[in-house]
C-alpha cells in the first residue's frame, strides 16, 4: 500500500468527525498544486503528496478556529502547528494532524528559472530523482537536486513533529543541524553592499502582502499594522522605506516564532527573498536563547514570556 | 485644540546656555499652539499663577512646559493644570534641562535642539486624552522584611501607630547584626542592653506577627493590596511548646555544629538558641549537624525535652498574607575577607572579621567576655586592626565606603584596652571617617586617651612567624615601611548587601544598584521611598549604614507607612494598559508576559480576550511591546503618541 492511500484511508475514517480536512490536489495545471479542502469522502479521491504539495497547510488553522479541523502536514507545516498550539492560537483538540515522510518539496521559481516560463503544464510524473514535465506535447526533466527547495535542504524534521495518524515509516532527516551558512554568509559582505541589495529587493516589492496572507503565524488579519491607521506605523507611499519597514516588522514580528515554512518567499508574486530577513531573527534567538521555533509543544517561546535574569543575557554581572 | 507653551529659564540653568524667549515665540509656529511665553521660574508660585491665568485667558486645552525633568515637576505642573480646571494628562513636559542646557554651551544649537523637544512635545499633547483615576480599597496592614534594629523600629513605629504589623526574620531570632555587637559607638553601652528592650516590645506587642526563621517567597499584588507568600522553615521544635530552658543544648551530643550566630568563633550545639536574649527563645535543631535526623539515632534532645517540643518529622510551611505596604529591611553583610589573599583572612585563624572580634568582646559570646585568639586561646597582646577590608578599593568591585567600620575599630581599640590593659593596639587606615555627633571625639580619645596607635597606611601582608603574625604596611605620613608583630589581626571588612538581596528586589519590584544595595526613589528627598508604590526601605539594605542611621531610617519608613495607611482608599495610575477587544486575538502572550499578573484571560462571546485589571497593572507597557496586533495601548504613551513624537522629531 502506498503512504497516499494509507493516508486517503486515514482521512476517510475520520472525515466524519471532522468539519474538513486540509490537504492538496492537482491546481490549474499538473505542476501547481492547490489547497484542497475535504469535506466529502470524493473529496479524498483527489488528494496529493509529494514535491509539489508546497504549500503550508497550518496556515488556514487560526481562521478555522471554532471547527473541527484534519491537516495534512509536512514536518514544516506541523512545526507551524506546534508553534500556533504554543501560543495558544489553536485549540489543540480541535486539529487532528495526518502526518506522512516528506521528502522535499520542489521551488517552483527553481523550475521556471530551469526550464523558462513555459505556460501549462499537463503532466508532472515525479520520481525520487527528477521531476518529469510533459509540456506541449515535449517532456522536461529536472533534477529534484537542481529544484529542491533550500528550507528542504538544512530541513531536520521531515516526519510530521506532532500526529494523530501517520502514513508510512518516518525517514531520516535531510540535514542534522542548521548552522544558518546562508545568514553568515550574507551577513560577510559590507553594510553598503547589503543595503544596496535591499533597497533594490525591496523596490520590487508591489506590497500584495501575499507574504503576509501565506504565513502560518501571522494572526492580526484585519488589524494587521502594515494597513491600520490606527497605529499609523506604516503609509501607503510607495516607496522602499515603507515597504522595507512592513518586512522588519514582519520579521520582529516572528523573531522566535518563525518555523521557516518558508511561505512567505514562496508566495512571494516577485521573488524577493524575504526568508532571509526571518532567518536572521531566528539564528540571533537560536544563540541568545538556544531555541528552536515550532518544535516542542510543551516549551515556551523565549520573547513571549517574562524572566528576571535570562541566562545568556548577563544584564548586571551578577 | 489650543494649546500653550511656556519655555522655563530656570533662572541661568536653562537661560544661561538656551534662548528661551526664541523657542517660545518659535513655539507659536507648531500647530494648535495659541499661546506662548517664557518664565524665569515655571515652578514658582508666579510662575505656576501665570500658566493658570493663560489657560483661563485663552481657553487652552493644554499645555506643554518646557522646563526640568519631569521626574522632579511633572507632579508640580499636573496640579497646576487641574487648578485651572483641566485634566491632569492634558500636560507634557519637555526636558531642556538636563537634556539640553546642561549638556551643552552651543546657545544655538541648544536653542534649536529646545525648540524641537517643544515640538515633539506639542504633538504628543495634540494625541493626549484626559484620563481618569481609580479608586480601590488598601488593606492596612504592613510587612516588615528583616529583624534587624531598622526593621525592629519599622516595626514597632508602625505598630504604636495602631497598625497590624507581620515581621519576617530569616534568622531564628530578630536582633539582626546589632545582637551581635558587644558595645556601640560612641557611648560606648551594651549593644543587647539597649536593643533588649525593643526585641522584648516586638514579642510583645500585641499588633505585631512574628514569622522567625522565615522568608519572603513570593509577593503578588500591588499598593494596598499585596498578597505574600513566606515560606517557613523547620527548626524541628515545635515553637508553642518549646519554652527556651535550653537542656537540650546542655545534654546535645553534636557540638561541632556550625555557630551562625557567633559568627563561626568556635562551634555549638546542633539543636540551639543563638544568644540568652534571642526573641523568640526558641531552640532551633541544625539538620546538617543534627546525630538524629543525619544518622537516624539520638534523639536525647526529645528525651530531655520537659515540654515534648521536639518534632523531627517537621516540614517546612508556606504562610500567606494580605498587606498593604511593605517595608525591606534586609540589612547587609560582611564583604569575604579571604578575597585578599595576601590578608590571610580564612587561611590564618588569628585574622578575624571585626564581627568575630565583636563576639570575642561579648559577655554571651563563645569565650565569654574574655578576648582569647582562635588559635590557641592564648589573651592576644598586641592587635593589628586592618581598615578598609574591602571598602573604597576598586580592585575588589567595593569602591565605596562602609561608613562604619571606621567607629567600630575605634570603640574596638578602647575595648580592648579595657579588657587587656597591658595591650597595644594598631589600626592601620586610609583616612578616618567620623563625621557625626560625637564621632570625631570619639576616635581621637581612642588615639589620645587610650594609646591606640594610628598609621595611615595600607597592609600589603600578613604572614605568620611562629606563633605571631608579621603586618607589613606602609606608613605614608612617615614614608616609612612598618612592620608589625601582632598575636591577633581584626580587619575591618566592609559591609556588602545581604545575600539575596537582588533576589528579594525582583521579587519586590524594586530596583537595585550594581553592588546589590537597593535604590530610593531620590537619593536625596526620597531616601526611604522606592519607585515601587507601597514599598519602602530602612536600614543598611539601601547602602551601609550605623546604628543611629537606620533606626532614623525605620521611623521614617513607618512614618510613610502610617500616611498611607491615613488614606480609607487609594487611587491608580491611570496611565495603564487597555485592551482594545476587537483587536485582541486571544493568544495570552500579554498575560505570560505581564511581570504583576495584571492581565486576565475572558471569554467575550466564546472568544477568548485579555483584559487588565486596572488596579494592578504597573504600566511597565511589556504587554504592549509583545503584543502582535497592537491591540494593548498603554494610555499616555501609545504607539500613535510615540510616532507622533517620533516623526515630529524627523520632519523638523
Amino acid at each position: 500500500m502506498t503512504i497516499l492511500t494509507q493516508l486517503k484511508e486515514q482521512i476517510t475514517a475520520q472525515l466524519p468527525k471532522l468539519d474538513m480536512v486540509i490537504g492538496w490536489e492537482q491546481g490549474y495545471d499538473a505542476l501547481h498544486a492547490t489547497p484542497l479542502f475535504m469535506r466529502a469522502a470524493e473529496d479524498v479521491e483527489r488528494l496529493q503528496i509529494g514535491p509539489l504539495s508546497v504549500h503550508n497547510t497550518a496556515t488556514y488553522l487560526t481562521g478555522l478556529r471554532n471547527k473541527k479541523v484534519g491537516l495534512v502536514v509536512k514536518g514544516c507545516d506541523s512545526r507551524a502547528v506546534v508553534q500556533l498550539q504554543q501560543e495558544g492560537l489553536i485549540d489543540r483538540e480541535n486539529v487532528v494532524v495526518f502526518g506522512f515522510p516528506c521528502d522535499g518539496v520542489a521551488d517552483l521559481t527553481k523550475v521556471r528559472r530551469l526550464i523558462g516560463d513555459v505556460g501549462r503544464v499537463e503532466e508532472v510524473e515525479t520520481t525520487p530523482t527528477e521531476l518529469r514535465l510533459r509540456v506541449d506535447g515535449r517532456e522536461e526533466q529536472v533534477a529534484m537536486s537542481d529544484v529542491m527547495a533550500d528550507k528542504c535542504r538544512r530541513c531536520q524534521y521531515p516526519n510530521a513533529l506532532v500526529h494523530d495518524h501517520f502514513a508510512g515509516k518516518p525517514r531520516e532527516p535531510h540535514a542534522t543541524s542548521d548552522d544558518y551558512t546562508d545568514v553568515q554568509e550574507f551577513e560577510s559582505q559590507s553594510l553598503e553592499t547589503r543595503f544596496e541589495h535591499w533597497k533594490s529587493e525591496m523596490s520590487r516589492c508591489i506590497r500584495c502582502y501575499a507574504c503576509r496572507n501565506a504565513c502560518p503565524m501571522c494572526v492580526c488579519r484585519d488589524h494587521c499594522i502594515a494597513q491600520s491607521r490606527d497605529p499609523h506605523w506604516v503609509t501607503q507611499d510607495d516607496m522602499v522605506r515603507e515597504k522595507w519597514m512592513f518586512q522588519v516588522i514582519h520579521a520582529m514580528h516572528l523573531a522566535g516564532r518563525c518555523v521557516e515554512c518558508g511561505e512567505c518567499q514562496r508566495a512571494c508574486p516577485v521573488d524577493i527573498p524575504i526568508l532571509a530577513l526571518k532567518r536572521k531573527m531566528n539564528k540571533e534567538i537560536k544563540e541568545v536563547f538556544n531555541y528552536d521555533a515550532g518544535v516542542d509543544p510543551q516549551a515556551i517561546p523565549p520573547l513571549l514570556s517574562f524572566q528576571v535574569e535570562e541566562e545568556n543575557i548577563n544584564e548586571r554581572g551578577w | 485644540m489650543k494649546i500653550g507653551v511656556f519655555v522655563c529659564h530656570c533662572g541661568s540653568n536653562i537661560g544661561g546656555t538656551v534662548d528661551a524667549a526664541r523657542v517660545a515665540e518659535a513655539s507659536r509656529e507648531f500647530p494648535d499652539v495659541v499661546f506662548t511665553s517664557d518664565t524665569m521660574y515655571a515652578c514658582s508660585e508666579p510662575g505656576q499663577d501665570g500658566i493658570i491665568q493663560a489657560i483661563k485667558d485663552n481657553q487652552l486645552d493644554g499645555v506643554v512646559v518646557s522646563s526640568c525633568t519631569p521626574r522632579m515637576h511633572e507632579p508640580t505642573f499636573r496640579r497646576t493644570v487641574e487648578r485651572a480646571g483641566l485634566n491632569r494628562f492634558m500636560f507634557e513636559m519637555a526636558n531642556i534641562r538636563e537634556h539640553v542646557s546642561w549638556i551643552g554651551k552651543d546657545k544655538e544649537a541648544n536653542t534649536n535642539k529646545a525648540i524641537e523637544l517643544t515640538g515633539i512635545a506639542v504633538e504628543k499633547l495634540r494625541r493626549d486624552q484626559p484620563l481618569f483615576a481609580k479608586q480601590f480599597d488598601i488593606n492596612k496592614r504592613v510587612l516588615v522584611i528583616g529583624g534587624g534594629v531598622a526593621g525592629i523600629q519599622a516595626a514597632l513605629d508602625c505598630a504604636d501607630g495602631d497598625r497590624e504589623v507581620v515581621l519576617v526574620e530569616r534568622e531564628s531570632t530578630i536582633g539582626g547584626k546589632m545582637a551581635k555587637l558587644d558595645k556601640t559607638f560612641p557611648t560606648v553601652d551594651c549593644s543587647s542592653c539597649i536593643l533588649g528592650p525593643k526585641m522584648v516590645d516586638v514579642a510583645q506587642h500585641p499588633k505585631i506577627q512574628l514569622y522567625a526563621m522565615a522568608e519572603v517567597e513570593e509577593i503578588g499584588g500591588y499598593v494596598g493590596n499585596y498578597e505574600v507568600k513566606i515560606r517557613r522553615k523547620a527548626p524541628y521544635v515545635n515553637w508553642d511548646l518549646c519554652t527556651g530552658c535550653g537542656l537540650c543544648m546542655e545534654k546535645c551530643p553534636s557540638k561541632k555544629s556550625t555557630d551562625r550566630f557567633n559568627e563561626q568563633v568556635g562551634s555549638t550545639t546542633a539543636i540551639n538558641i543563638p544568644f540568652p536574649q534571642a526573641i523568640p527563645k526558641k531552640a532551633v535543631i541544625d539538620p546538617k549537624f543534627c546525630i538524629k535526623l543525619t544518622k537516624g539515632k539520638c534523639g536525647i534532645c526529645a528525651k530531655i525535652c520537659p515540654t515534648k517540643a521536639i518534632v523531627f518529622d517537621q516540614r517546612e510551611e508556606i504562610i500567606s498574607e494580605s498587606v498593604g505596604a511593605i517595608v525591606a529591611a534586609t540589612g547587609y553583610d560582611l564583604f569575604d575577607i579571604s578575597k585578599y589573599g595576601e590578608y590571610g583572612g580564612g587561611r590564618l585563624p588569628d585574622v578575624i572579621t571585626g564581627l568575630q572580634y565583636e563576639r570575642l568582646l561579648s559577655a554571651s559570646g563563645p569565650t565569654g567576655g574574655h578576648v582569647k585568639r582562635p588559635s590557641d586561646g592564648k589573651e592576644p597582646k598586641t592587635i593589628v586592626f586592618v581598615q578598609c577590608v574591602g571598602s573604597r578599593d576598586k580592585s575588589v568591585d567595593r569602591p565605596y565606603c562602609s561608613g562604619f567600620c571606621c567607629m567600630y575599630t575605634a570603640k574596638q581599640a578602647i575595648l580592648t584596652k579595657d579588657h587587656i590593659p597591658d595591650s597595644s593596639s594598631y589600626v592601620f587606615y586610609m583616612d578616618i571617617r567620623s563625621p557625626g555627633k560625637m564621632y570625631d571625639e570619639f576616635t581621637r580619645r581612642a588615639m589620645e586617651e587610650y594609646g591606640t596607635q594610628y598609621v595611615r597606611g595600607r597592609v600589603s601582608m600578613i604572614y605568620p612567624q611562629g606563633d605571631k603574625l608579621m603586618v607589613r604596611g606602609a606608613d605614608t605620613l612617615m614614608g616609612t615601611q612598618v612592620e608589625v608583630e601582632a598575636d591577633l589581626v581584626v580587619l575591618a571588612a566592609g559591609a556588602e548587601a545581604a545575600v539575596g538581596a537582588p533576589q528579594l528586589a525582583e521579587k519586590l519590584r524594586i530596583s537595585y544598584d550594581k553592588y546589590g544595595f537597593f535604590m530610593e526613589s531620590h537619593p536625596k528627598l526620597r531616601p526611604v521611598e522606592t519607585n515601587t508604590a507601597g514599598v519602602y526601605l530602612a536600614g543598611s539594605c539601601q547602602g551601609p549604614k550605623d546604628i543611629p542611621a537606620s533606626v532614623a531610617q525605620g521611623s521614617a519608613a513607618a512614618a510613610k507607612v502610617l500616611a498611607l495607611f491615613a488614606k480609607d482608599k487609594l487611587e491608580n495610575d491611570p496611565m495603564i494598559s487597555l485592551v482594545d477587544m476587537k483587536r485582541c486575538v486571544g493568544c495570552g502572550k500579554c498575560v505570560r508576559v505581564c511581570p504583576f499578573g495584571a492581565i486576565k484571560e475572558i471569554d467575550v462571546r466564546g472568544e477568548p480576550k485579555a483584559e487588565v485589571i486596572e488596579t494592578v497593572c504597573q504600566g511597565c507597557g511589556l504587554c504592549t511591546a509583545t503584543c502582535p496586533q497592537g491591540a494593548i495601548q498603554l494610555s499616555h504613551f501609545t504607539d500613535n503618541q510615540i510616532l507622533a513624537e517620533v516623526n515630529a522629531l524627523c520632519q523638523l
